[in-house]
């Protein structure tokens, strides 16, 4: 009995430790001498471990303050973090996209994270933070772009270029109120965008749920924009039930340059006809070279399972199209906003990072800063 | 009325009940006289032990075997007067058996409550490497370990997944103003 009540309180004071952590040596932050962006300063919050369970939750919580030491005005800046230890290959990245910070000007980020490990803490940083990348104004780039954020951001910047020209041409035609009725519509369609629950998982495993019904293989349908320079020409997946899996398309190269990454946007129905954004099929091939007038195919050997609030969505229907294009000479290719507007995506897709930013500034500063901050760019 | 089986009537007369017992007993006593009267035999019975015990060259064996002999007269006189009522108790009320047993619930009950309060993983089943949301952010995760990325406190949260094995959160930070997204790569 007295074995008993020991072992009980022992285990009450293992379930209930919460350590504090000193995030300095928790965190390891290395950014290279030649880096245009300098760290000028590194607060850190309230850093802990915690047992929980069988497992220990690390979290570690830290703001910096960088400083633009180039000539050029940064638009984008990517940090790559990475627990090696926790995740066994798997990493994260914290990315700051329509920035712009001139020569010399210092702006703050933060990083917010938990690392869950079912052991103690060994000695030595448990994260590491470094610079994957800098997109500036002009579109050169700095970084070892292991993340491929050269693209993703340049990508992104002509999302915002896009959508900032956008905004500008409805101010200029229809003045301050026709802006405010542009970014309500914003706004009401972020807030009523449907989205999914996705779980994806590499290789993931069959369908074994009787459930889920039996695997099947279903085609794509697409959505064709005129000045793309890829033309989705087939595809199919596996689907049973909520999951779908193996998705493969093939992509025709209709422009005269040689392209070397194509990522197809996915959505998928559910038996009410509902559509949602399900994910981007990036191609697989990191060493893709597609002539012009050439074929290649778009695949991916991952499992993705949808739900929502927690019930499983049956998936009925795909639908692709063409979302991001890159050159050979590294020029990046998005759809035009007529593109999204014909098809109706902007009900579905997320909105760009510029539209969100843009739209947030309305809401939380109103018109007035919503139209200077458009005067900057 | 229940009435108290014939060995705790015994122990009653002999004031080797527990104080609960004790009072229980009591108070069934004060309104059954039928209960009352097996407790007054039980106690002549012990009444005449002082004197066995000043009895020389005593046989303990055959004390014992008239003791017992009492003892079961007494129970069934007790089952004559109790015409198709049910024993109140088979059993004493705290055994060390049921103690054991409540002992355990509780034990139970605290480890689960704790776990429910601070819900760790565990040992979830392996499934590979896995990108997902949870309550406050995304994590990669492989078993039982993984590395989250956390929006807490931020409204309008967009979410992406990338079918290579990747996802991002996407927000306006509401300390920096600025558009950041938070990705999780599998591999």
């Amino acid at each position: 009995m007295r074995l008993a009540v020991l072992g009980l309180l022992g285990a009450v004071s293992v379930l209930a430790q919460d350590v504090p952590l000193d995030p300095r040596s928790s965190i390891s932050i290395n950014f290279a001498k030649d880096s245009p962006v300098a760290v000028l300063n590194v607060a850190t919050g309230e850093s802990r471990a915690t047992a929980r369970g069988a497992a220990l939750v690390l979290d570690l919580h830290m703001s910096l303050t960088l400083r633009n030491l180039s000539a050029s005005r940064i638009h984008g800046v990517t940090l790559r973090v990475v627990a090696q230890e926790v995740t066994l290959g798997g990493k994260g990245s914290v990315a700051y996209p329509s920035l712009n910070v001139g020569p010399g000007e210092a702006f703050p980020v933060r990083i917010d994270m938990q690392l869950v490990r079912p052991t103690q803490a060994a000695a030595g940083p448990l994260v590491e933070v470094n610079l994957d990348g800098v997109l500036f104004q002009d579109l050169s780039f700095y970084g070892p772009d292991r993340l491929n954020s050269r693209r993703t951001m340049t990508a992104w910047e002509m999302e915002a270029q896009r959508d900032r020209e956008h905004f500008k041409r409805v101010l200029a035609q229809n003045g301050a109120d026709g802006l405010r009725h542009e970014l309500m519509e914003s706004l009401a369609r972020q807030a009523e965008r449907p989205q999914l629950d996705v779980r994806v998982a590499r290789g993931g495993p069959a369908v074994s749920s009787a459930a889920a019904g039996a695997e099947r293989t279903e085609q794509f349908a697409f959505l064709k924009f005129p000045d793309a320079p890829v033309e989705p020409v087939e595809g199919w997946a596996q689907l049973a039930g909520n999951e779908v899996r193996a998705p493969r398309i093939e992509v025709l190269n209709k422009s005269s340059k040689t392209i070397k990454y194509v990522e197809l946007g996915w959505l998928v129905s559910d038996q009410k006809g509902q559509q949602y954004m399900a994910a981007s099929l990036p191609a697989a091939d990191p060493a893709l070279y597609l002539p012009p007038g050439r074929t290649a195919r778009v695949l991916q050997e991952t499992a993705l399972r949808f739900s929502r609030s927690g019930q499983p969505v049956s998936i009925q229907g795909m639908t692709g199209f063409v979302s991001e294009v890159e050159f050979a000479d590294g020029k990046v290719w998005v759809p035009n906003r007529q593109n999204l507007e014909n098809a109706l995506l902007l009900k579905v897709l997320p909105p760009s990072n510029e539209e969100q930013r843009l739209s947030d500034l309305y809401r939380t500063k109103g018109i007035g800063a919503l139209i200077e901050e458009l005067k900057k760019f | 009325m229940k009435h108290p089986d014939g060995a705790t009537l015994a122990l009653h007369a002999g004031g080797d009940l527990g104080p609960i017992a004790r009072w229980r007993t009591g108070r069934h006593l004060a309104k059954c006289g039928d209960c009352r009267d097996e407790v007054a035999a039980f106690r002549g019975v012990r009444a005449i032990l002082p004197e066995l015990a000043e009895t020389p060259e005593i046989s303990w064996n055959r004390l014992a075997a008239e003791m017992k002999a009492n003892i079961r007269l007494g129970l069934a006189a007790g089952e004559c007067v109790r015409t198709g009522q049910t024993p109140w108790r088979e059993t004493p009320l705290f055994t060390r058996a049921r103690a054991m047993v409540a002992f355990a619930s509780v034990m139970v009950l605290l480890v689960a409550g704790m776990v429910l309060e601070h819900p760790g993983p565990g040992a979830p089943r392996y499934d590979g490497v896995v990108v997902q949301t949870t309550a406050n952010g995304i994590q990669v995760r492989e078993g039982g370990r993984a590395l989250r990325l956390l929006h807490s406190g931020a409204q309008n949260v967009q979410y992406s997944v990338g079918a290579q094995g990747s996802m991002r959160a996407r927000y306006v930070d509401p300390e920096t103003g600025y558009v950041t997204i938070n990705n999780v790569y599998a591999d």
